[in-house]
């Protein structure tokens, strides 16, 4: 190994310890030891406003990711989420917009933070927002796309979405809790006792929106995100509606989904 | 050696284009002479952040400032990285794309720090072999920005200005000097700044950076998050001196304020260069005349400091 790569992988590892690690000690004075004796302040202080500045970045860039969940948990918790989070994940990215990515999992498999499952719902929720935001930009297909195309062709007519639209499920009222924090109000107590579906999409004026979805619309959401076609998702709305209902159902929901610009295109096989 | 004239025109005074400012600068089109952006935050793939760069780089020249090339690193460079940085330039055509001469990630771990390379003749064939290799990739000339820094290497052979004047003239690539970043590391690890100007190649200084710091009296941080102190602004006069009219921008990337104040800020950049170049030859009273910044009214309740121009002691 070159001198240069063995200086740099010692300031790693300098920077990755901390005092809860057995190897911080250790860590420390190999890098010590490639510095030189320099007048003014010691060798701690200099190593130290490296390994301050490297925690706090990462803690500012969850604080800003993450400004919702971070009001759920308090500051004590969120520091604590903070730090073991940034012992657990160092950031394998370029930029730091990715380095939450793995946050939700985290979330969900921490032995402290998964005894509160909305916690991690919190931070996923909060991640398709961000998601959305800056997902690719696409033209919108308008209704008039549709009716363009021959009717004996609509049954096979299949949709293509924005790329910013997503669903988000979640056995939480983790939304409903980001609202009321949203608004500055009191979170309601957690509630497990049903699933629950949203669609998040960027709007026409480039905001992101999510507005939560029947277990029909859900049905008939995923069915097209997945590939089915007009005739197929009518059928499956008979779990929900009568045989002359659905296909209206469907062709309102369609109509919907127009206006709000979630549709980038229809094809026909 | 390069041919006497390698740098790009004088672009002017600038500012680093933050979110939020996307508004005002739409709305009230300021003639700010150009904006750098920071690479990193526009590499996604749309939504508002691409639509107001789309749309103000059609308006005003842009420069690319990285923050994750790694360019000191001893792992591989990035390729997916320099990819995406080059079809970031495909879409905006900046002037210029520059980052900085350290090193920020290894075996994979990024520390989104500007850490700093021991000065060996090593790290500095090491480095200028990575620019060659990215400015293939670009192709175009990269600027390396000098980083503050608050330790040194026993391993280092030589001054942090002699480094960056080898690389630059082994890889042929340009210079960003932070003039911050030159008064900031001179407190931390005594040495005269005016030494550092000293030794640099006037023909390789593309772009001057300002920015503010935090002073803790026995050390001082890079903060951007103040205005440029009294101090900078001096090393900034004696820098124009020795280097001319260079483009000159102000960081600023926390406790941002309003765009007027930051506009009124670079009043006083515009203001010390026309100072110092009032009695000048020619050639560079007209450089500086090419900078149509500053003729605009903007309402702001921020005081820039304007203490007289001090001389750095040499």
């Amino acid at each position: 190994m070159s001198r240069l790569a063995e200086i740099q992988q010692q300031f790693m590892a300098y920077l990755l310890s901390d005092e809860t690690n057995n190897d911080h000690n250790k860590c420390q004075s190999a890098m010590q030891a490639n510095m030189s004796q320099q007048a003014g302040i010691s060798a701690d202080i200099r190593l130290a406003i490296y390994a301050n500045a490297y925690r706090i970045r990462l803690k500012e860039t969850i604080e800003t990711d993450h400004e919702i969940l971070g009001r759920y948990l308090g500051d004590d918790l969120f520091d604590k989420m903070a730090a073991d989070y940034t012992r657990a994940h160092p950031s394998a990215n370029q930029s730091l917009r990715q380095f939450c990515d793995a946050l939700p999992d985290f979330l969900q498999q921490d032995l402290f933070f998964k005894q509160h499952p909305i916690i991690a719902d919190l931070a996923r929720f909060e991640r398709r927002l961000l998601n959305a935001f800056d997902a690719a930009d696409s033209t919108s297909a308008s209704f008039s796309d549709l009716q363009a195309i021959s009717p004996e062709l609509w049954p096979n007519c299949c949709l293509r979405f924005h790329p910013s639209v997503q669903i988000f499920t979640c056995s939480s009222n983790a939304v409903e809790a980001w609202q009321a924090l949203k608004a500055d109000s009191t979170p309601p107590a957690p509630d497990y006792q049903s699933t629950r579906a949203w669609l998040l999409w960027r709007g026409q004026t480039r905001l992101t929106e999510f507005a939560s979805l029947t277990a029909a619309q859900h049905a008939l959401l995923l069915g097209f995100i997945q590939g089915n076609n007009f005739a197929e998702q009518c059928e499956q709305m008979l779990e929900w509606h009568d045989e002359q209902s659905a296909p209206m159902m469907v062709l309102q929901t369609m109509q919907t989904w127009f206006q709000q610009g979630l549709i980038r295109a229809v094809v026909s096989d | 050696m390069p041919e006497s004239i390698i740098k790009q025109d004088f672009l002017g005074f600038g500012l680093g284009l933050r979110t939020d400012h996307f508004e005002h600068i739409l709305q009230h089109q300021p003639d700010i002479d150009w904006f750098e952006v920071l690479s990193e935050n526009f590499l996604v793939a749309g939504g508002k952040p691409r639509y107001y760069l789309e749309a103000i780089a059609e308006q005003y020249p842009v420069v690319m400032h990285g923050v994750s090339m790694s360019i000191g690193s001893t792992d591989p460079l990035d390729m997916d990285y320099l990819k995406a940085l080059k079809k970031l330039s495909n879409d905006i055509q900046p002037k210029w794309i520059s980052d900085h001469i350290c090193w920020t990630s290894i075996h994979g771990v990024n520390s989104h720090d500007l850490l700093p390379l021991p000065y060996t003749e090593e790290t500095v064939n090491h480095v200028a072999e990575r620019v060659r290799q990215v400015q293939d990739v670009l192709g175009r000339r990269i600027l390396l920005e000098n980083v503050s820094s608050y330790l040194s290497y026993q391993d280092s052979t030589m001054d942090e200005w002699d480094f960056l004047s080898q690389v630059a003239e082994a890889a042929d690539c340009l210079v960003l000097l932070d003039i911050n970043n030159i008064y900031v590391s001179a407190r931390n690890h005594h040495f005269n700044p005016l030494d550092y100007l000293k030794k640099i190649d006037p023909r390789r200084v593309q772009q001057f950076h300002l920015a503010g710091h935090s002073d803790y009296g026995d050390y001082v941080i890079d903060t951007h998050d103040h205005d440029v102190p009294t101090s900078v602004w001096t090393l900034y006069q004696a820098a124009l001196e020795r280097f001319g009219p260079i483009s000159t921008m102000i960081e600023r990337d926390a406790n941002i304020p309003q765009f007027p104040a930051l506009y009124d800020e670079l009043r006083q950049a515009k203001h010390i260069a026309e100072l110092t170049f009032a009695d000048s030859a020619q050639a560079e009273f007209h450089t500086l005349s090419q900078s149509r910044f500053g003729h605009q009214s903007q309402t702001s309740d921020h005081k820039v400091d304007n203490k007289p121009i001090l001389r750095v002691p040499s």
